[in-house]
């Protein structure tokens, strides 16, 4: 009598661990032309896994990666940091605003009477430099005219 | 393989979570040690996903980086290492895309440490024949495994070079358990015939 062995489906189940219908565990179990095929791939599979990296290869990528986001984790803060001082800085806007000296007034009817008083003192000075008025009119001939008349 | 299940079942989720909001509120020992306990799976996805030749390293800092600036996303309904290895496999598809690279595993069977993995592989007949027939069979397990379909290739590494269950290839991938055993068991029928023809 020929024992049925595990068929391709069976020995796929197995490789993966997955349950067997009751049979063909019980053939597994029992079976060591079938436990060796099962064992033959998977061990193939564990060569061709290759080794892990050594733990100074590990630690050199783990620092670099923490490195890197201590540095954005930083600069994360320095952002906030910075979006809350221009908000304080908004917010107390108006209140310096309100404290600025307030713009002074200037009464255009004392200005008038300034002026008027200033042009009844001294019409042609007042509207221009003693220079001026010099070159305009001399001191000579303001006396010939004198004479004149 | 098995350190990472047991290391994964020692710490527990209320650890976990604690350790992800400490990392979150910028406490630097707790970001440590999060990238202690998971930087394994992370490795192992990008090397198994990413071309020979490609920076690996390059590949898992920014990964772990990318976890660490996205931990206030990491909900704690999965796995934390079925997170990060879902970010690994997202940006190793990004670069594969980006540089249009064909993925393949090494056929070299020296992994990137140099050593030869079968050196320690114990044989009760570690004869010359048998020690180039092994050898033949993971280069054949790795070439028919870079020539599988794109998910079958995730959902084959993920579980046998990473070592995630199924729920965590699910999360890890965002599909549904019944979707990864499918690829599961077509992967497995394809790559487990081509060894099994390299090594008689």
């Amino acid at each position: 009598m020929s024992i049925p062995h595990l068929n391709d489906d069976e020995l796929n189940l197995a490789v993966l661990g997955e349950d067997l219908p009751p049979e063909a565990a019980e053939h597994l179990a029992g079976c060591l032309v079938c436990v060796r095929r099962r064992d033959a791939f998977l061990t193939t599979v564990e060569m061709a896994r290759g080794a892990d990296p050594d733990e100074t290869t590990r630690a050199r990528v783990r620092e670099r990666a923490l490195a890197a986001w201590g540095a954005t984790h930083r600069r994360h803060w320095v952002r906030w940091l910075a979006a809350a001082a221009a908000v304080v800085v908004l917010s107390l806007l108006p209140l310096l605003r309100g404290r600025a000296p307030a713009p002074q007034i200037i009464n255009a009817d004392a200005v008038m009477v300034e002026v008027d008083q200033m042009l009844d003192r001294d019409p042609l000075s007042a509207v221009a430099a003693e220079e001026i008025v010099d070159m305009v009119v001399p001191v000579s001939a303001e006396s010939g005219e004198r004479s004149v008349s | 393989m098995a350190s990472v299940a047991r290391r994964e079942t020692a710490l527990r989720r209320e650890d976990e979570r604690e350790l992800v909001e400490a990392a979150r509120r910028g406490d630097r020992d707790a970001a440590e040690t999060l990238l202690e306990l998971h930087e394994l799976v992370v490795f192992r996805t990008c090397r198994r996903l990413l071309p020979a030749g490609e920076d690996v390293e390059a590949a898992v800092q920014e990964t772990l980086l990318r976890a660490l600036k996205n931990l206030g996303r990491f909900t704690g309904e999965g796995s934390f290492s079925a997170w990060v290895v879902a970010i690994a496999v997202n940006l190793c598809r990004d670069r594969l895309r980006r540089k249009r690279l064909v993925p393949f595993l090494p056929l070299e069977v020296r992994d990137e440490n140099g050593a030869d993995p079968l050196a320690g592989v114990p044989s009760s007949d570690p004869s010359p024949e048998r020690v180039a027939m092994a050898r033949q069979a993971v280069q054949r397990l790795r070439s028919e495994v870079s020539l599988l379909p794109q998910r079958q290739r995730e959902v084959f590494a993920l579980r046998f070079f990473v070592g995630l269950d199924l729920e965590g290839i699910a999360t890890a991938l965002g599909v549904d358990v019944g979707t990864v055993k499918t690829h599961l068991h077509r992967a497995v029928k394809r790559v487990r015939v081509a060894v099994e023809e390299a090594r008689p």
